[in-house]
């Protein structure tokens, strides 16, 4: 049964739609991020759950209970904002009690929650700082704590980590999640950043102009992307032209070369398709029987620490293929012909050509 | 200050033309210590035009008894019943209009903040209004239009307040719109309705807290200009303080010199107050700057 739902939700601004026919239905429990670049819509789906927008049509449920006409202070909804937002005029101990005692609580009760929610952030200490007194780290963690504090239904998280370092912003994401499934809250996590979604999420809703574009897993989403766009936006990706050369043995080819995918392929031969490859799932001169195999000219080299990505020229398409950095590697000259090699089940078939978003 | 912001333009330039390096980097400390003492000069000399008048006024004040300087004619002011009834009065009449001018302003300030910013074109210039049109233009204004009935107010001192309050519209809404620039006041307000405030929770104990420096500043203001207001309580027939300075002023000679100290030192005395009170407020947004610059480095792999 669902815990949050979002039933045909449209959202328009004068003549643009924003969100258009949205449905989504979220567990109890569950950590869904909304994932897409800048105007997709994601922020502004999060604002309607939180009442701060009302939607041109749809309904939202929280808990089998119909909340669009219940104003923001009334839906039991936590939430985390981008730029922390704590009060400037309270400490961090205050900022935390707020919504407590705005709901009446006594001031023994809120001494006692408020412990908890510093002990929970690992702030103990700080709990008399004012926000100005705090990195921007400390701050989102007051934030968290204050939004957590009344123990809200659901917990909303509004890109809470872009304006942080990045250092911190990996520690604190771990953070996050460790709390979230400690309490075991319902919580959404809008993010442009696809890294923060694959770690962070039970399940990710990938957005694209108010639209979701597919809703999976992690591990389905970026194994297994359903368009074009979601191969593009996660991860990084090759997009090769190919032509299909036997559509029931799944036969392909890359600029003249024979390749073959796992399944059959939909439609006729010649026909000009879009493979994707991701660029970890290929080798260099690889040796297996069974792969795939396609020569081009080394184009570059580029040296990205933990891996090296290397750049292929195949007629006119680019292959990037990434190989793991170790003392002992040794890379053959700009400008030599290499072979690359890849397994069947790697090709990730997109459909026609068609316009995809960038990466 | 002036002169530590511009040096590094003076360097940027010397690198620009590398064959005149050399040259300008000589002459950089002299232009430099040069415009130090031309920066010292002109603050001296803007110090003097002000405290010159003001200490040749002070001065004048202390002649009250010839021959010997005393205070004498602050004194007589002191003693004269007309100056405590006059100035409690104007008091009384600053206080109801910054109570007034600041429960009109402060919620419509907030909802033009909130939604609808592009009335804030109107709003301002409404807010210039009283720059525009004589005081003088305004009270006959208001005598014509409330001396009749059903509006026959023109005896009432909620017309003067009504005055003073569009006459300290421009310096309240100014601040007030300053104040609510400098928080994040949506995403301020929206916080405290997610944590369950209602909105009159979320004015007094979020809202009006941080921006306690700009309504000090804009009840200050006001209070200054009540307190010496004298076209609106002169046509309206007030025994305030402005006109009772005119008075003094046209009938006699020294104390009209010790008022003007003496209003001096008030406007002083609220602007320390100012200070005081507002301090332990500053430095808050420095951090949230810093937070959203920090947004710019982070972002896609």
């Amino acid at each position: 049964m669902a815990y949050v739902e979002l039933i045909d939700i449209v959202k328009r601004f004068g003549r643009h739609t924003a969100v258009d026919s949205l449905n989504l239905a979220i567990m109890e429990g569950e950590l869904v991020s909304f994932l897409g670049g800048s105007g997709c819509g994601k922020t502004t789906t999060l604002r309607m759950i939180a009442g701060f927008e009302s939607p041109s049509a749809g309904r939202i449920r929280i808990k089998d209970g119909d909340v669009v006409d219940v104003p923001p202070n009334k839906r039991g909804v936590g939430m985390v904002f981008q730029n922390y937002a704590l009060f400037p005029n309270m400490t961090a101990r205050q900022n935390i009690g707020f919504g407590l005692k705005v709901g009446g609580k006594s001031a023994a009760e809120i001494d006692r929650r408020v412990d908890e929610m510093l002990a929970l952030i690992h702030m103990e200490e700080l709990g008399a700082r004012f926000p100005h007194q705090m990195s921007g780290g400390q701050q989102q963690r007051v934030s968290l704590a204050r939004a957590l504090a009344a123990s809200p239904r659901v917990l909303l998280l509004d890109e809470p980590l872009s304006a942080l370092d990045a250092k911190i912003r990996v520690r604190l994401r771990s953070e996050i999640r460790a709390i979230q499934r400690q309490l075991g809250i319902t919580t959404i996590y809008v993010t442009h950043d696809q890294e923060e979604a694959l770690s962070i999420s039970d399940r990710i809703v990938v957005m694209r102009d108010g639209r979701i574009e597919q809703v999976g897993t992690p591990f389905e989403i970026y194994n297994r992307p359903a368009t074009a766009f979601v191969a593009s936006f996660i991860g990084s990706l090759n997009l090769l032209s190919a032509a299909v050369v036997e559509p029931a043995t799944g036969a392909l080819a890359v600029d003249g070369q024979r390749i073959a995918a796992a399944e059959a392929i939909q439609g006729a031969a010649g026909r000009m398709v879009r493979l994707s490859l991701r660029p970890e799932m290929i080798s260099l001169n690889n040796g297996k029987a069974d792969n795939n195999h396609l020569s081009g000219t080394l184009a570059n080299i580029i040296f990205l620490g933990s891996i090296v990505r290397l750049v292929l020229r195949l007629g006119g398409n680019e292959l990037f293929l990434d190989t793991f950095n170790n003392p002992h590697l040794a890379l053959p000259a700009i400008g030599a012909r290499v072979t690359a090699g890849f397994p069947r089940e790697a090709c990730i078939l997109l459909g026609p050509e068609e316009q995809s978003g960038s990466s | 200050m002036n002169v530590a912001a511009r040096m590094p333009r003076s360097t940027v330039a010397a690198q620009a033309h590398p064959a005149r390096s050399r040259n300008s980097a000589s002459s950089r400390t002299n232009s430099a210590s040069s415009r130090k003492v031309w920066s010292w000069l002109w603050l001296a000399l803007g110090s003097l035009y002000f405290i010159v008048p003001l200490l040749a006024t002070f001065l004048f004040s202390l002649r009250g008894k010839k021959g010997v300087l005393s205070f004498t004619a602050y004194a007589h002011v002191f003693k004269d019943a007309q100056f405590l009834t006059t100035f409690t009065f104007s008091i009384e009449m600053a206080i109801l209009t910054i109570v007034v001018g600041l429960a009109l302003i402060i919620p419509t300030a907030i909802w033009m903040h909130l939604r609808v910013p592009r009335a804030r074109v109107l709003i301002e210039s409404f807010a210039l209004l009283p720059f525009v049109i004589p005081p003088i233009v305004l009270v006959f204004g208001l005598i014509r239009l409330f001396s009749r009935p059903p509006l026959a107010l023109v005896t009432s001192p909620a017309l003067l307040v009504a005055g003073y309050v569009v006459l300290s519209f421009p310096y309240i809404f100014r601040s007030v719109d300053a104040g609510l620039r400098a928080i994040d006041l949506r995403v301020l307000t929206e916080a405290a309705q997610s944590l369950g405030a209602g909105w009159s929770t979320t004015l007094f104990r979020v809202v009006l807290p941080n921006i306690r420096v700009a309504l000090l500043s804009a009840a200050f203001l006001t209070f200054s200009i009540v307190v010496g207001e004298l076209t609106l309580a002169v046509m309206l027939a007030w025994p305030a303080f402005g006109p009772y300075m005119a008075l003094v002023g046209r009938d006699l000679a020294y104390e009209p010199a010790a008022l003007a100290i003496l209003s001096f030192l008030l406007t002083w005395g609220s602007i320390a107050l100012m200070q005081v009170l507002s301090r332990g407020i500053r430095g808050t947004n420095a951090t949230e700057y810093r937070g959203r610059r920090g947004s710019l480095t982070g972002g896609v792999h």
